[in-house]
């Protein structure tokens, strides 16, 4: 494996708070990295200081090292702009600039340097049709962008990154504003561009890190907990939150105080028992209740709420059974 | 109180709003109207007021009319080259989260709410002090500075709701502050910029008070920058101080000429922004 970005002891900071703290790792060439992690773990926060778009943000900064080749990005001096056309982004949701189609592709180009019509007539025909756009509008190039649907939209992202010829094409939960089909093609896409480019894509969808990834990184709260090629960590993890986050886990370090089996029990009953288990409980404690009836699910969690209480956690354990687990506040 | 009284106090009370402001706005126009279409005439526009003109005899307003426009749009040409460097310069990209800003932004503030003769007043000592004669150029400079507060705040305004995404997405191709800013945040932000403009525009040549002792008064057209020039403002305020009746009706005609100059106006920016508004992202 030939490393392509080398990240050395990175922390960033919004304020005083850390979002990410001392991550150590290596983006492998001509492959597709996939960070995942829960929402609010520093995912996007890492994807943007490899392009330093995290100078954009109030009270934001970055220390460490991130090495794109013998190119250090978080060092001052360093000609931002040459770094950011190395790496092409694919944004959440598709921001088409307020220009016409071919204007889109062709902003990046003319930037830096390319003003020949006829060049910039090629550079957009091939791109589009790399992102599988050209089909679909070939015949309207000189109409808004805005015009496209979102999911054309996001694909002319994709072409509007690649006309500037990047290294590198960083993804940040590219397909969650996406409908299926739509995304299906871009992750189509992603896995063709990985022969000529290396792709880092922060999801936050196992199944999208399962189809795409050939190697893992698995961040939480900030920290790096694991990374390795993509079959060991995601099918045999070797750090236990690893494994609780690809089973649908986030809280695996929570102490059940107490345990309540309400199944058998129909609403307002359930309730009403977890009601009382919880009221003997002291503040702070936790209790975990188990639950089959299928109103109870949604129920149990809303009242308690409503209550006051945090709920940490509802999710199905089998084929019948949920189980809630909620901390008395 | 239930929801449906409240629903319809609630309407009554928009509509009467609606009233006030259209029955008002419709009244001035009407009376301009009705007391200035039959005052006017083709040598109205066509001819400088000749002597006598303030007694009711012939002669026109052409002076007045051509004055306006010189001042209109030569201070706007001037406002407008001053004001988008400046409301870009007070993105957050620049200098917009600095202490600097704030008191720029409160400053402005100040500034368009000070009356115009504040500024006539202002403009009138500095040209004492250089030696300058009341002039077409001093009077498109004071209407310079009376429209850049209305003109860089508004356009402010318009061109900080342009979506960082479209930023973002021009810097991570590679652009520049600058390349991004002309080439992503204008384009966004234009029909924004145009409305500003228009604004800014009624409030120059509407505007009396600043251009009295700066610009001047005069039947002749100008012929440099530093002849005295007439304006539409002003032919309005002396005609209507003038005892007879004829030149007062000419007074209304002249302010309905001012009234059909800024709805020209208004209307081709409207069909321009239409334009603009093509590719604008929502």
């Amino acid at each position: 494996m030939k490393s392509h970005i080398s990240i050395q002891n990175l922390n960033a900071f919004y304020g005083d708070h850390a979002a990410l703290r001392d991550i150590t790792v290596e983006i492998p060439e001509k492959q597709i990295t996939a960070i995942i992690g829960p929402s609010g773990c520093g995912k996007s926060t890492f994807l943007k200081c490899f392009n330093r778009l995290i100078d954009l943000t109030d009270g934001a900064r970055a220390s460490g090292k991130i090495m794109l080749g013998d190119v250090d990005v978080l060092n001052g001096s360093v000609e931002i702009t040459d770094v950011r056309r190395r790496m092409g982004l694919l944004p959440q949701r598709p921001n088409p600039l307020p220009m016409s189609i071919y204007d889109n592709i062709a902003y990046g180009p003319r930037l830096h340097g390319t003003k020949d019509k006829k060049k910039l007539d090629q550079i957009v025909e091939k791109y589009l049709k790399i992102a599988g756009l050209w089909d679909e509008v070939k015949d309207r190039l000189k109409s808004p962008a805005s015009k496209l649907s979102i999911g054309q939209q996001q694909r002319l992202c994709l072409a509007r990154g690649l006309a500037v010829e990047p290294e590198i094409i960083l993804c940040d939960e590219p397909t969650s504003a996406l409908d299926p089909v739509s995304s299906q093609h871009i992750e189509e896409q992603l896995l063709e561009l990985k022969k000529d480019y290396t792709i880092v894509i922060v999801t936050h969808n196992i199944h999208q890190a399962m189809r795409l990834a050939d190697y893992v990184i698995h961040l939480y709260l900030g920290e790096l907990v694991e990374h390795g090629p993509a079959i060991e960590v995601l099918e045999n993890p070797k750090e236990e939150r690893t494994r609780a986050y690809i089973n649908g886990t986030f809280h695996t370090d929570i102490k059940i105080d107490t345990e309540l089996n309400l199944k058998g029990n129909v609403c307002p009953y359930n309730f009403v028992y977890a009601k009382q288990a919880l009221h003997e409980l002291e503040k702070g404690k936790i209790l975990k209740v188990i639950v089959d009836d299928p109103t109870a699910v949604t129920e149990v969690p809303r009242g308690m709420e409503a209550d006051g209480h945090e709920v940490l956690r509802a999710r199905q354990i089998n084929k019948t059974d949920w189980e809630i687990v909620i901390r008395k506040n | 109180m239930d929801k449906l009284r409240e629903e319809k106090i609630f309407k009554a009370l928009m509509i009467s709003s609606l009233a006030i402001v259209v029955g008002s706005l419709f009244i001035v126009v009407a009376v301009i109207v009705w007391n200035g279409a039959p005052a006017l005439s083709l040598s109205m526009i066509t001819q400088t007021s000749k002597g006598g003109y303030y007694l009711g005899k012939g002669g026109g307003i052409l002076n007045a009319i051509v004055g306006s426009l010189y001042l209109g749009f030569g201070s706007l040409t001037l406002a407008l080259m001053i004001s988008l460097p400046a409301a870009l310069a007070l993105q957050k990209d620049y200098i917009g989260r600095t202490k600097a800003a704030y008191y720029i932004r409160l400053s402005l503030d100040v500034l368009w709410g000070t009356p115009s003769i504040v500024y006539g007043a202002f403009g009138f000592i500095i040209m004492l002090y250089l030696g300058m004669r009341a002039s077409l150029l001093g009077g498109i400079i004071v209407l310079t500075i009376l429209q850049l507060p209305v003109m860089i705040r508004t356009m402010e305004e318009v061109i900080k709701m342009v979506p960082v995404d479209l930023k973002e997405a021009s810097y991570t191709l590679g652009a520049t502050r600058f390349e991004t800013t002309a080439g992503v945040v204008v384009r966004q932000a234009l029909p924004g910029i145009v409305t500003a403009v228009i604004l800014a525009f009624g409030r120059g040549i509407g505007d009396a008070a600043s251009i009295l002792f700066t610009a001047g008064y005069t039947d002749n057209l100008p012929r440099s920058f530093l002849d005295p020039v007439a304006s539409l403002p002003l032919a309005v305020f002396f005609q209507l101080g003038t005892p007879f009746p004829e030149v007062q009706q000419r007074a209304y005609a002249s302010a309905l000429i001012l009234l059909i100059i800024i709805l020209a106006l208004s209307i081709a920016s409207r069909a321009l922004s239409k334009r603009f508004m093509k590719n604008i992202i929502r």
